[in-house]
């Protein structure tokens, strides 16, 4: 019961994984005991109804979002290109097993709406708030989508890739600041765990 | 969706308008609780419309503690991510680096070794008991009794010591690496390399500690939980049905205090909890002193923990092999991990980078608050202050 | 003596024991609720004892700035401290601290004490009023369902007292608990406490609701409403309330010794000796009075508003009305 690595996940996730796929006719993708659901944009609410009432995941983990863009602002871009979207996901979880899968979706970036989920799961609320403040996505039947962390003057959405960091713009990334060693311990053969060099 | 408490307001308004002659026309008064208050927790915010001392529609208002921390670990290496993660939830700083990392080592494909395993177990019990005591001294604090926060504090002072002594930090330890944990080096001298394990004499003062812990556990339930005045603060305020808490996402011992008894060390393996024998406490009705008393419960069992785990730790490295450079291959993976505030996961999205893609934060208080405004519906003013100090949530883990 | 010479020693006494009081109650509560937490309390002021704390307070809350918050209503918050602080002192006029020792000897005086003790409801709400705030308002409303709640158990459980004294003067209180065997007799007499212990129970807990202390601290609720109908006040002002509430403590503390514990008497004592005796043993059982008090107020958390009420209304109230019920009777029987 080591953090060992393992490529397919544990049994009873995977059985959970096919099932909920095949209800929801979406896709499973299993891998480091993660299971991803991948559903079709308009199937997302039922998909997420069908999660909670025919397979018990009634727990609410989180919502996010990914920004997949082959151009980005801070940090490296993507070493092969791939279809630029909004992939929004969610993880349901099964409070008597512990079993959770991440339901996904995605949508493209010129059209990022999706239905909102506040209406099967009820905590919904607060994460939707956050991916449409940070990345700009439009949750379509939330009751109230307005911002939650940043400040009401607050002009663009900082999680996209397109969103530049201002200290990056400084001092640029990977930086040499980011690779100093301990003082007097410039070692060669130590375990370095410490900042490496770029 | 419906108040639970509509129908007794409705009651009470009908009653009050057909016994009275003359209706009494009282405006609502919007009320602003905090974000500097004494009570909030940090810099929370509650937008109350107010009628009498009854509230309704309280709004929270949360982000005055963003930080950015998703944006930020896209330009940060993953050890630099390491610190960046423990100051999220400041008052358990250890527990919030381990999922993290062992997000990042399951993605990389590394195995630890077994006593780099154990020794951020008892770390993070440590974390736990440090968290838990401050909720449970600090909350019959917003009651009104002062003197059990001196009693906790001093033991967690302990606690913390020990954690400084080994870390080198009390609330933000930077002691994880990928790979294991850190090993100390040098030891003041730059021509001797010395791998140093744990501080001469941790094990013991850890396992002694751990007993004046109880004790001052059981000094706390004496103090609080004989008190007829908590009692009758707690019992039957702030009732949190399960499904509801599920919807809600409320994790930890919130959601064991609501009768579920679900623990994430019992079913994952991030950690070597199988190794240990431990209850899980579950609460009865889903009150304010069911929480407190989870909490108190969960320490007790974590000082049990700690006991068995410093008497079956082995020797061996503290730092698997890994590579100078660590870039981790592309993958996706979810790890989540039995936070003190309840579940915390790293959704780690990697493109092979010496950071990630995209790391998502799921923090236990951020769901935790997020039922705020359904549980504080039609409550009393100090109901409002006793709920939300029984939810146990730190700003810091909410804005993230 | 000359009668104006009489009125201004007492006039000093009264205005100088509120102060000194104030300061000597407010240390102790320092110094107690620091051994109760394990603590040192005041360390550094005045040398190893830390005494001269509350001096240094004093000074420190006179030279703060005067701050009025704009939108206050400012006679009214000026003179809202003045208020309580006049009512306090006025309690002392009739507690007699040995048998001719007594600010002035009322025929009426417990009616008076008591009477004059509920001006510091008005004041209170006035502070609440004008500080232009919400949490002062809700602070200020709070106290004043309390205290108004809390006066009719405080008054009640006199009454008891007086029915077996058969009279309203402190001073004959005091006497005939010191006389109450004296037919037999026998040297001590019966501090009421022993056959009154529900009524003394009763003023203990109303009290510590007059003083808005912990248990029955809604009004100021630290923890809730910031320092409630006190939030707004600072410098001077703050040191007026603060001192009140140490000087009524006291006061009352001083009435319900007076009226249970025996006030000044010990027995064995002649009348002349308990004249220089009576002030020292007066302080002492007001003194374990006040140490009970500080003692409740660092273990207990407070009482929400309802319960508070409701505590008020429907037990204290008929334990004190089935108390003046049996002292009736028992001295009717008996």
């Amino acid at each position: 019961m080591t953090a060992s690595p393992s490529e397919t996940a544990p049994a009873p996730l995977e059985e959970l994984a096919t099932a909920l796929a095949q209800a929801v006719g979406g896709s499973a993708e299993l891998a480091h005991g993660t299971a991803k659901i991948r559903v079709n944009r308009d199937a997302w609410v039922e998909a997420a109804r069908t999660a909670r009432d025919d397979f018990g995941l009634v727990f609410f983990s989180w919502l996010s979002a990914v920004d997949w863009s082959n151009q980005v602002e801070v940090g490296d871009p993507l070493a092969q290109p791939v279809e630029e979207r909004y992939e929004v996901v969610a993880a349901l979880a099964d409070i008597s097993s512990g079993l959770i899968v991440l339901l996904s979706t995605d949508l493209a970036k010129d059209d990022p709406k999706v239905q909102s989920l506040v209406g099967v799961y009820a905590g919904a609320n607060w994460h939707e708030r956050e991916a449409h403040e940070m990345f700009g996505i439009e949750f379509v039947g939330h009751p109230q989508l307005i911002k939650l962390y940043l400040p009401d003057g607050f002009v663009g959405y900082p999680l996209r890739k397109s969103f530049p960091l201002l200290t990056r713009e400084v001092k640029p990334w990977p930086g040499k600041v980011d690779v100093e060693g301990m003082p007097g311990q410039e070692d060669e053969d130590e375990p370095s765990t410490e900042n490496p060099e770029a | 969706m419906t108040t639970r408490m509509s129908a007794d307001q409705d009651l009470v308004r009908h009653l009050s308008e057909v016994s009275v002659s003359v209706e009494l026309q009282t405006p609502d008064m919007t009320l602003n609780i905090g974000p500097q208050h004494p009570s909030t927790h940090g810099v929370l915010r509650l937008v109350a419309t107010v009628d009498g001392e009854r509230a309704f529609n309280v709004q929270p208002v949360i982000g005055y503690m963003h930080r950015g921390y998703e944006k930020l670990a896209e330009v940060r290496n993953y050890p630099q991510i390491t610190t960046l993660v423990n100051r999220i939830d400041w008052v358990s700083g250890y527990a919030n680096e381990v999922p993290f990392i062992v997000a990042a080592e399951r993605l990389l494909g590394v195995e630890v070794p077994e006593r780099a395993q154990f020794i951020r177990l008892i770390l993070t019990e440590m974390a736990r008991i440090a968290s838990h005591l401050v909720f449970n001294a600090s909350y019959p604090l917003e009651l009104g009794a002062a003197t059990p926060l001196f009693f906790a504090l001093r033991e967690r002072e302990r606690v913390l010591d020990l954690l400084e002594s080994v870390t080198g930090g009390r609330f933000h330890p930077n002691f994880n690496r990928i790979g294991g944990v850190k090993p100390a080096q040098g030891a003041g001298s730059a021509t001797r390399k010395v791998i140093q394990d744990l501080p001469k004499g941790f094990l013991a003062e850890t396992r002694a500690a751990m007993d004046k812990v109880l004790a001052t556990v059981d000094e706390l339930e004496a103090l609080v939980a004989g008190n007829e005045i908590i009692l009758a603060r707690t019992k039957g305020v702030g009732l949190l049905p399960p499904e509801i808490a599920a919807a809600y996402g409320m994790s930890g011992p919130n959601l064991r205090a609501s009768g579920v008894g679900f623990d994430l060390r019992k079913v994952s393996d991030y950690l070597p909890y199988g190794q240990f024998e431990f209850r899980v406490p579950t609460g009865a009705n889903g009150d304010c002193w069911d929480r407190w008393w989870v909490r108190l419960e969960e320490t007790r069992q974590s000082a049990s923990i700690i006991q068995q785990a410093i008497d079956a730790i082995p020797a061996g490295p503290l730092l698997a092999k890994v590579p100078k450079i660590i870039k981790i291959p592309k993958g996706e993976i979810y790890v989540r991990a039995e936070n003190p505030k309840g579940e915390m996961g790293y959704y780690l999205v990697s493109d092979g980078g010496l950071g990630p893609y995209r790391l998502k934060i799921r923090s236990a208080s951020f769901s935790n608050i997020s039922i705020l405004p359904w549980i504080l519906e039609g409550t009393l003013i100090p109901d409002i202050i006793a709920i939300m100090g029984s939810l146990d949530f730190v700003l810091g883990d909410v804005d993230r | 003596m000359n009668f104006w010479l009489e009125l201004a020693i007492k006039l000093l006494v009264a205005a100088g024991i509120i102060p000194v009081v104030g300061m000597v109650i407010g240390f102790a509560e320092m110094k107690l609720s620091a051994k109760m937490q394990s603590r040192m309390g005041p360390y550094f002021a005045g040398g190893r004892w830390g005494w001269a704390q509350l001096i240094a307070d004093g000074v420190k809350f006179f030279q703060k700035e005067d701050l009025i918050p704009a939108d206050a209503d400012r006679p009214v918050f000026k003179w809202a401290p003045a208020l309580v602080l006049a009512s306090t002192v006025a309690i002392l006029v009739p507690i007699p601290l040995g048998p001719q020792v007594v600010g002035r000897n009322l025929d009426l005086g417990i009616f008076y004490a008591l009477a004059v003790s509920s001006l510091s409801t008005i004041g209170v709400l006035m502070a609440g009023w004008s500080s232009a705030n919400k949490y002062s308002l809700i602070g200020g409303l709070r106290a004043a369902g309390q205290l108004i709640a809390y006066e009719l158990p405080l008054v009640l459980a006199v009454v008891g007292v007086v029915i077996l004294a058969g009279t309203m003067s402190l001073n004959g209180i005091v006497e005939a608990q010191a006389s109450w065997f004296s037919e037999r007799g026998w040297q001590f007499g019966l501090p009421f406490v022993v056959v009154q212990f529900v009524g003394f129970g009763i003023f203990m807990i109303a009290t510590l609701a007059e003083l808005s202390r912990i248990p029955f601290d809604m009004p100021i609720a630290e923890s809730e409403l910031v320092m409630g109908y006190l939030t707004e006040y600072s410098g001077f002002r703050f040191l007026f309330f603060f001192l009140a509430e140490f000087a009524n403590m006291f006061s009352l503390s001083a009435i319900a010794a007076t009226l249970f514990l025996g006030g000044y008497w010990v027995p064995g004592l002649s009348e002349t000796q308990l004249n220089f005796v009576g002030p020292i043993v007066l302080f002492a059982k007001i003194g374990l009075l006040v140490f009970a008090m500080i003692w409740f107020r660092w273990t207990f958390p407070r009482f929400r508003e309802d319960q508070l009420q409701s505590i008020a209304w429907k037990w204290l109230i008929p334990l004190s009305l089935g108390n003046i019920l049996a002292t009736g009777l028992l001295k009717v029987v008996v």
